[in-house]
């Protein structure tokens, strides 16, 4: 098999490069982004096949809207990762998706989200070991199921029966440990 | 300063960053944030956390979808361009080449290819052949060799039994047949020179003699035998026949005696005798 040599610029250049239309703007935006994008949708969908028409669509947005992002408002990642989750959440909460699955006759979403929890806290899925163990399990719950679940800190407090404001709270734990970790 | 920390730590940041706020609070996070470098800064480094968790969960999508998506962005490019799976290193340097020349090449060494393969069939058949006749050769030289030999050799005999006539020492002599076989005959050359005793197998006439017996030449000094050896005679028998050396004589006699022969000569079984 062929190694992909796969284009990576900097944060600012592709930037720049996206507002001018570049063609290799869009291929490096791809090549960049497109697995951390993918490992978000696949665990809010929990189908890779309809995870990777999310995707496309993810890039159609990205790139038909870009305009309307500033760097100001934050990362380019950022952005681009409440496009994909936003596209994804509608997705899953749509009627045509309800269809598609077993689940279908499930009305209540956080129940049909909660009854695909389970295939979705794979250890395969779980990234890397020493970083699980950094975070407490309860941290780690709420975070995976507002980041890759898709839900509102609301639907997550209802979800696991504790107060917002003890969500929120072990909420920016878990992201302050994943900060400590990271650096 | 203290409403600042309290405010970043009361959570509202992180749902921000994560898209879960109200669009009041997206607009006051928005604008504490170009207020306050504190809250801009906490911001940026949620974002990249959050990035750093999404990368090391990151799921590589199949290869086929890179050229779906590309090709479905440049649809706003107004662009022929198309997009595959990737540029593999092999693809970046076929770019400057020209496709009707490498279509030219591929079947030249595909031609080549053929022929090489052709050329090392023949050359193994050519080989296996040439190899077989070198055999043959080889065999052919060996069988003349020993033929060579057995010329040499028979040559180098009759040459010894050559020089027993031309030899002005030897004496030939004949012995008869006794009353008890008339018929036999046998021819003995002496050199009491060089104590040579040589008989022809050839010239001679002796009845065969069976496998328990044995022919045995005596010489007769001053009436007392000597023992010379034994001999066989049959149809076959040939050439000449070196037997034990004496320097003097007056008779030689052959008895016919049991095989391996006897110290002394059995009178009555003597075949032949021939005095000087």
């Amino acid at each position: 098999m062929s190694k992909k040599r796969k284009i990576s610029i900097s944060e600012e250049e592709l930037v720049l490069a996206l507002r001018q239309r570049e063609k290799i703007a869009v291929e490096a935006l791809y090549d960049m982004y497109s697995a951390s994008l993918l490992g978000v949708i696949v665990r809010i969908v929990n189908d890779e096949a309809i995870a990777e028409d999310i995707l496309q669509d993810t890039f159609v947005k990205i790139w038909n809207s870009f305009s309307s992002y500033s760097t100001e408002k934050g990362r380019l990642f950022t952005w681009m990762v409440n496009i994909a989750r936003n596209l994804a959440i509608d997705k899953i909460r749509s009627k045509d998706f309800k269809n598609q699955t077993k689940n279908q006759e499930l009305e209540n979403n956080v129940t049909f989200i909660d009854e695909q929890r389970n295939t979705v806290y794979k250890p395969e899925l779980l990234g890397v070991k020493d970083l699980v163990e950094q975070l407490k399990p309860e941290q780690k719950s709420i975070l995976d199921l507002v980041y890759f679940k898709g839900y509102t800190h609301v639907e997550a407090a209802d979800e696991l029966g504790v107060p917002l404001g003890t969500i929120k709270t072990r909420l920016r734990m878990a992201i302050t440990q994943l900060r400590k970790y990271f650096n | 300063m203290e409403d600042i920390k309290a405010y970043i730590e009361s959570g509202i940041l992180e749902l921000y960053v994560l898209g879960d706020v109200t669009p009041e609070e997206c607009a006051q996070v928005e604008a504490m944030a170009q207020k306050h470098p504190a809250i801009k800064a906490e911001l940026d480094e949620i974002e990249r956390s959050l990035q750093l968790y999404a990368e090391e969960n990151a799921i590589e999508p199949s290869e086929n979808l890179r050229g779906r998506v590309l090709n479905s962005l440049v649809v706003n490019l107004g662009d022929d361009r198309t997009f595959g799976p990737g540029r593999t290193a092999a693809e970046e340097e076929d770019d400057d080449i020209i496709p009707i020349s490498r279509a030219r090449s591929n079947t030249f060494f595909k031609y080549a290819f053929a022929a090489c393969l052709a050329l090392l069939i023949i050359s193994i058949v050519a080989l296996i052949s040439v190899y077989n006749k070198l055999q043959d050769s080889n065999n052919l030289v060996a069988s003349l060799q020993s033929q060579n030999q057995r010329f040499a050799s028979q040559a180098n005999l009759m040459d010894k039994e050559l020089t027993v006539f031309r030899d002005p020492s030897f004496k030939m002599l004949k012995l008869q047949g006794t009353s008890k076989s008339p018929s036999s005959m046998l021819m003995v050359a002496w050199s009491p020179a060089k104590k040579k005793v040589m008989i022809d197998m050839v010239h001679g006439n002796m009845p065969a003699n069976d496998k328990d017996h044995q022919y045995q030449l005596w010489a007769l000094v001053g009436n007392k035998p000597v023992d010379l050896g034994v001999f066989d005679a049959d149809s076959t028998s040939k050439g000449m026949k070196q037997m034990k050396s004496i320097a003097s004589a007056d008779a030689f006699a052959v008895t016919l005696e049991p095989r391996g022969g006897s110290a002394s000569p059995t009178m009555d079984q003597m075949m032949v005798i021939g005095k000087f």
